[in-house]
């Protein structure tokens, strides 16, 4: 297939001369530099915060140790807290995912550790309702319809107006200047998304490693994705009206209807009554210790931590030792609902990834998300941080609350120092995939409906 | 104007979509998705109370049957109180998925209303939910758009609308007509069902049926009747303006891309970029700083206290804390108390307006976009709106205060100063203490709040009708 270079640049100055297809592309243009604008507020107000945390940490610890002096450790060891982050990745500015739902920075006490792992960060409800208008919601949400105001009339409008009849007589391959057509919008496409990218690259200060090209390959074959389906419309040969509208009603069924429903089915296959019972049960499982003889709680704690042992702890009074062990057992009595909980959310993760498998738009975000590092799976990485970072700084202070250290003699700023999750760079094989699929079978549905419906069409005389 | 002809008009309208096969095909999708929407709701709202209930009566009943204990060691035992959905939160999830479900309350400490579903959530929910109301704000005009588009636009296009306006019929009379008729299919179609689902799903959810649901329903059925009005003016007014229907389409479905998709999330975050809230750490520390200004319970040496001190002896007429007739370390506890929880509420209640400003932009873009004003009004009836959560941390902030005092109201009084820790009290203290019972906002409470949402609808049907009059004056208009 053959295609003259003149009905390429003819092509071109129609396509590129139209009204909408300009105030179109302007539109997305502003939009996406308010989502690279908004992007970079969001997280750069969080890392703002993230930053000021060591400073609070040190300013927190040196009052709680000034107060406690002459006190032993153990009764100071009730105050302090200790702050964890999670930094956000350099990619987070370009799909926000659920940074904004989730903590960013918890803190935790020595106490027990499941009651402290839910602080909720305090944001407006509301904003979180109406979500982020980031770049991967200009990408994900808005691209598409450029697409399809790009595609819907590629024909349609040419057979209406009466020209495709002369085109196709006057044309060697009908094929063609179909190819033709269609190759222009696909050009034109392409170079939108790169230029967008571009412009999220530089206004976002994306760093040029691998990450920021596995983003570029997702947005890149959504975007095919969405014209490969525009096309397969187009293919059908019905008119203009009928083009949009369906091309609408597919993008409302794929970005609004579809996730509507899956989010349905994967709380009601996976719900998540652990939650509650976590926190019910942790508490019952430290207070009622108080009511009861030490040495079974002891028992407990002694059988993780046996090196305590040889510190007495008095029956008949309250002990720092005793309470940090009641407090070690509340977790111990909860830890199995808290595994079973963080059980449950991966098998969410897992359940809608492979309902993102018939449904590239669920697709194409999950995978932004886990690039940019923002979705749920980080989020229980980052608890599982907290939980670890928590574990050293109780037996860091261990030591100090059974020797009954006073608390002055105590380096309270010499606990293991929290270490962030590092980036994790997640295979986004499966969505890429999933997308790239769709794409293919439309692309080979739409090559058949053009043989049937454009090509071996034989025309009546005179109708 | 001529009523004759505005009716027959009106109902030639009617006549020719129940003709058509596609509006009754799309109704029929409308209708499939929102009874799954409304069945997920019934169940899901049915189920969640549910949970919420019995995990409720599990700390009630450790509540209750807690041994004797030192009333200090039961305000740290503390309380749990879990949020129910609302009756009819089950029509509009509006803020649910996005606020936490339980908060744990004790003493010395406020803590945040924790566990959202939304933090439980891998992303998916953030493509909007399924609901009833989501079918009636954003699909229900969409099915306006696509029975509408042509209606007058197509009167042009076939030459019927010059026959028309010969037969002393006004332009006026002929966009009034075709408003009327298509508005009488989206009222017969829509409202009834309205009101059933609405009705069935309040008696499956809560069990029964008291006067302040059927306000609330009346309400929400009389408001979106204004809505899809609203809706179809515009689209009579879009048709009317347009050469042909193409053109009209391609306008409506732009206009409803941004009325439902870009500049409801335009709004918020121009109100959290102009109202600018501060985040944990920061309100943490601000509340921190203050309670430092107003004095340490643990410093003995602290002018507050010290003064609280001289005062408690003077008033009993003894030299030493340990001649007083009650205890001291209650009286200072509450006292600490006292202090935080003031400070507390003034930074709550700061941060509480400071959202209100942000979520005020959404509600003054309302008179810019009718989607805004109805899902505004939707929540605040639904009573899943941002005034009944806030409600609900006030209240159950409040209820721990008074669990808090009374706590230390016992330590008070029936535990001697000498060997403090070393005694205990009767549980029955404890169990006197009444349940924390959630009281929703009124109506009228949420019609007050929602008071720009509903004077930009009614100016939306005022203005809309006054766009017709407009449009009908326009000789080019009708060419």
């Amino acid at each position: 297939m053959k295609i003259p270079q003149k009905v390429l640049f003819l092509e071109a100055k129609n396509f590129l001369l139209g009204r909408t297809v300009l105030i179109g592309a302007i539109a997305l243009l502003l939009f996406g530099c308010y989502g690279f604008y908004h992007g970079s507020q969001v997280i750069g107000h969080q890392q703002q915060t993230i930053a000021s945390v060591p400073t609070v940490q040190q300013a927190h610890l040196q009052e709680i140790a000034e107060h406690g002096a002459g006190k032993p450790a153990g009764s100071t060891a009730y105050y302090p807290f200790f702050y964890t982050t999670n930094p956000a990745s350099p990619w987070a500015g370009f799909s926000i995912g659920q940074r904004d739902v989730n903590p960013f920075s918890l803190k935790v006490k020595m106490l027990a550790i499941e009651g402290q792992l839910y602080d909720s960060e305090l944001t407006n409800p509301l904003t979180l309702l109406v979500g982020n208008l980031d770049a991967a919601f200009v990408f994900i949400f808005l691209f598409p319809l450029l697409i399809i105001a790009f595609t819907y009339n590629a024909l349609s409008e040419e057979q209406e107006n009466g020209v495709w009849k002369i085109v196709r007589t006057t044309t060697g391959s009908i094929g063609a200047a179909i190819g033709g057509k269609l190759l222009v919008r696909f050009g034109m496409i392409l170079a939108a998304t790169l230029l967008l990218f571009a412009l999220a690259v530089i206004s976002l200060g994306l760093p040029l490693t691998a990450p920021t090209f596995q983003l570029l390959a997702i947005v890149l074959l959504y975007a095919i994705f969405w014209f490969s389906l525009s096309v397969l419309v187009v293919a059908l040969g019905k008119n203009s009206a009928f083009n949009a509208t369906t091309l609408v009603c597919v993008w409302i069924f794929l970005c609004i209807l579809f996730p509507g429903v899956a989010n349905i089915a994967v709380n009601r296959s996976v719900p998540v009554p652990e939650a509650a019972e976590t926190a019910i049960r942790q508490r019952e499982g430290y207070h009622a210790k108080w009511d009861e003889p030490k040495q079974p709680t002891m028992e407990k704690f002694y059988a993780v931590y046996p090196q305590y042992r040889r510190y007495p702890i008095p029956d008949d009074r309250y002990s720092p030792g005793w309470y940090y062990a009641m407090q070690f057992s509340g977790d111990l009595e909860s830890a199995y609902s808290s595994e079973k909980l963080f059980g449950k959310l991966q098998q969410r993760q897992t359940l809608s990834e492979r309902i993102a498998g018939f449904n590239p738009v669920i697709a194409a975000q999950q995978s932004l998300n886990k690039v940019a590092n923002t979705d749920l799976t980080s989020h229980i990485r980052y608890l599982e941080s907290v939980k670890a970072h928590h574990r050293q700084v109780r037996e860091y202070f261990y030591p100090f609350i059974f020797e009954n250290t006073p608390t002055e003699d105590v380096n309270w700023a010499g606990y293991p120092a929290y270490r962030p999750n590092a980036y994790v760079n997640e295979t986004i094989g499966g969505g890429a995939m999933a997308i790239a699929v769709w794409a293919v079978l439309s692309v080979v549905a739409s090559l058949l409906l053009f043989k049937r419906n454009f090509i071996q069409i034989k025309d009546i005389q005179n109708a | 104007m001529h009523f004759s002809f505005i009716k027959t008009i009106a109902r030639q309208e009617w006549h020719s979509v129940f003709r058509s096969k596609i509006p009754l095909a799309l109704f029929a999708v409308l209708l499939v998705v929102s009874l799954l929407a409304v069945f997920t709701g019934w169940q899901y709202v049915h189920n969640f109370n549910r949970q919420q209930q019995a995990a409720h009566q599990e700390v009630h009943d450790q509540w209750m049957n807690q041994p004797n204990r030192h009333p200090h060691r039961v305000a740290h035992y503390g309380y749990m109180v879990f949020r129910e959905k609302s009756p009819l939160s089950f029509f509009d999830f509006g803020l649910d998925s996005y606020v936490g479900n339980s908060v744990f309350l004790e003493a010395h400490r406020q803590n945040t209303v924790n566990m959202s579903e939304a933090g439980f959530s891998n992303g998916m929910l953030r493509f909007g939910e399924l609901s009833m109301a989501m079918v009636m704000q954003l699909l229900v005009p969409l099915f306006i758009i696509f029975i509408g588009f042509q209606t007058v636009a197509g009167l042009k296009q076939n030459g019927v609308l010059k026959i028309l306006l010969c037969q002393r019929a006004s332009y006026l009379d002929v966009l009034l007509g075709k408003t009327a008729g298509l508005t009488a299919v989206t009222w017969v179609l829509f409202v009834p069902f309205l009101v059933l689902s609405l009705v069935a799903g309040t008696v499956i959810t809560s069990g029964g049926f008291s006067a302040d649901a059927a306000l609330r329903i009346a309400l929400i059925v009389g408001l979106y009747a204004l809505y899809f009005l609203v809706i179809t003016v515009m689209v009579v007014g879009v048709s009317a303006v347009s050469k042909s229907g193409k053109n009209a389409l391609m306008t409506l479905v732009l206009v409803w891309m941004l009325f439902f998709i870009v500049l409801p999330k335009s709004a918020q975050t121009l109100g959290s970029s102009l109202y600018e809230a501060p985040d944990k750490i920061a309100f943490e520390q601000a509340i921190l700083a203050d309670v430092s200004k107003e004095g340490d319970s643990h410093n003995p040496d602290d002018p507050h206290f010290a003064s609280l001190k001289a005062a408690t002896l003077k008033r009993y007429g003894v030299d030493s804390i340990s001649q007083l007739p009650v205890n001291y370390g209650a009286l200072v506890m509450q006292e600490g108390e006292n202090i935080t929880s003031a400070i507390f509420n003034q930074h709550f209640d700061r941060l509480i307006s400071t959202y209100q400003s942000q979520n005020a932009v959404s509600s003054l873009l309302s008179f810019a976009d009718p989607y805004l004003s109805i899902r505004n009004l939707s929540m605040n009836l639904s009573g899943t709106d941002f005034d009944t959560f806030t409600a609900f941390q006030k209240q159950t902030e409040q209820y721990r205060f008074e669990k808090t005092k009374s706590l230390n109201e016992i330590h008070l009084t029936q535990i001697k100063f000498k060997d403090d820790n070393k005694q205990k009290v009767s549980a029955q203290n404890w169990q006197e203490q009444p349940d924390f019972v959630f009281r929703p906002v009124s109506v009228a409470y949420n019609l007050a709040a929602g008071a720009y949402s509903l004077a930009a609808l009614l100016a939306w049907v005022a203005g809309g009708f006054g766009a017709l009059a407009y449009v009908s004056s326009k000789r080019r208009f009708q060419l």
